[in-house]
C-alpha cells in the first residue's frame, strides 16, 4: 500500500532516539519533511550523524529540552509553519519503587514529562488548528496498562500523556487536528535495548518488535489512511499483553 | 481590509455563518451559538491575522462575573472596577454590560474588535 500525505512538515519530539532518527529517514523517503528535537548538544551530534551526509537540507533541528520550559518560547514561529504532523518519543528516565521514591526525584518527572508537555501541545495543537490540519501521534508504551515493579511512575506519566493526546483528539477532531496513542510492546531500541540485554528470553524473543516495524506503523498512522484512527490507544505487542 | 471586515470574516469561517447574520452588536455567545471550542479557534485566528498575543480570559470576558462578585464584596464602583480589568472596553460598553450581564453571556462582536484596535 502506498501511503499518502496531505501534509509536507512533521516534529519529531525526542528526535534524537534511534527511533527518531530511523523515523526522520523513512519521513524523507516518503518526501516529508521532519524536525527533530534534541535536547542537548550529544542529541543534535548524533542527529547530524546519522543524517547530515545522506540527508542534507531535507531535515531540521530543533532544541527542545523537556526540564526547560523555556525551550518552548523560545521555538521561532517558522518552526509551526505548515507544521501537519507530530510524533512524541519523549520520557524520561526514573524507575524507583513507589515505597522507595525520592520526591524530588517524582517531582521533576512529573514537570518534565507532563507540564512540559502540556505546554509544548497547547503551542503545536493551536498551531495546527490554524491550519484546520493536524494529525499527532504518541508513542506510549503497553507499560501504561501491563507495568513491571519499579515502572510505577514511568507508567503513570505514560497513562497521563495519552490522556492529553486523547483529549486534545476529542476536543480538535472536527477540526481537523486528530491523535492516535501506540503503546509499543518491547521493543530491540533505546531503554528497551538495555531491558532485553538483562532479560532476554526465549518468550520474550518471540515478542520483540523491530524498530523498523514500529516506524512503518507511525508512518501509517500519519498518513491519510489513518484518519479514521483518532483519540484512541492502540497496542502493538505481538499479543504480549493480551496473555497471562 | 479593516478590523471589523476581517473579524467578521473570521466569525463566519468558524461558525459557518453567513456575513448578513453577523453585526457588531451580535452576542457571540447568545446569538451565533459560538462554544468554547469555537472561541480557542477564534483566538488562534486573531493572534494569527492581527500578530497580537491574545489574553483569552480578558478577551472573551471569562472572569466577568467573578470581578463584579469583588467588587460587590469589595463595595468598589463596579464600573470603575470593571475598566480596571478590561481597559479596551469604553465606559459606555462597560454600562451595557452592567445593564445586560443578568440576561446571559455579554460578549459581543464588538468587544473582539475593541479588543484588537486596541493592541495593533
Amino acid at each position: 500500500m502506498k501511503l499518502e500525505f496531505s501534509g509536507e512538515r512533521a516534529l519529531i519530539v525526542g528526535g534524537s532516539c534511534e527511533m527518531g532518527i530511523y523515523l526522520a529517514q523513512k519521513m524523507i523517503e516518503t518526501k516529508l519533511h521532519p524536525i527533530l528535537t534534541f535536547r542537548n548538544d550529544s542529541g543534535r551530534n548524533r542527529i547530524l550523524s546519522h543524517m547530515k551526509d545522506r540527508y542534507e537540507g531535507s531535515f531540521s533541528t530543533l532544541l527542545l529540552n523537556f526540564s526547560d520550559l523555556n525551550t518552548i518560547e523560545m521555538i521561532p514561529k517558522s518552526a509551526y509553519d505548515q507544521l501537519t504532523y507530530l510524533v512524541d518519543f519523549v520520557e524520561g528516565n526514573y524507575e524507583s519503587l513507589i515505597a522507595g521514591a525520592c520526591n524530588d526525584s517524582v517531582n521533576d518527572y512529573f514537570l518534565n514529562n507532563l507540564v512540559f508537555r502540556a505546554a509544548l501541545l497547547k503551542k503545536i495543537s493551536r498551531a495546527m488548528l490554524a491550519c484546520k490540519k493536524g494529525r499527532m501521534v504518541y508513542v506510549s508504551s503497553t507499560a501504561a496498562i501491563r507495568q513491571n515493579p519499579g515502572q510505577g511512575f514511568y507508567a503513570a506519566s505514560k497513562q497521563a500523556a495519552e490522556a492529553l493526546y486523547r483529549n486534545i483528539g476529542l476536543e480538535l477532531g472536527d477540526r481537523g487536528v486528530t491523535t492516535v496513542s501506540l503503546r509499543a510492546g518491547y521493543v530491540n531500541s533505546g531503554r528497551g535495548k538495555k531491558y532485553l540485554l538483562n532479560n532476554i528470553n526465549e518468550p520474550l524473543n518471540r515478542k520483540l518488535l523491530k524498530i523498523e516495524h514500529v516506524t512503518e506503523t507511525i508512518l501509517f498512522l500519519l498518513s491519510d489512511s489513518a484518519e479514521g484512527f483518532n483519540a484512541i490507544e492502540l497496542v502493538m505487542d505481538r499479543g504480549l499483553t493480551s496473555g497471562k | 481590509m479593516d478590523i471589523e471586515n476581517l473579524m467578521i470574516e473570521i466569525l463566519c469561517d468558524i461558525l459557518d455563518a453567513d456575513a448578513s447574520e453577523i453585526t457588531k452588536e451580535s452576542y457571540l455567545i447568545r446569538d451565533l451559538d459560538a462554544e468554547s471550542i469555537d472561541l480557542l479557534e477564534l483566538a488562534v485566528n486573531i493572534n494569527q491575522q492581527f500578530s497580537i498575543d491574545v489574553i483569552e480570559d480578558d478577551l472573551f470576558l471569562r472572569q466577568l462575573r467573578l470581578f463584579i462578585d469583588e467588587a460587590n464584596e469589595r463595595n468598589i464602583d463596579l464600573s470603575t472596577y470593571l475598566k480596571t480589568k478590561y481597559p479596551f472596553l469604553e465606559n459606555d460598553r462597560i454600562a451595557e454590560i452592567i445593564a445586560d450581564v443578568n440576561l446571559g453571556p455579554v460578549l459581543k462582536v464588538k468587544d473582539l474588535i475593541h479588543y484588537v484596535s486596541i493592541n495593533t
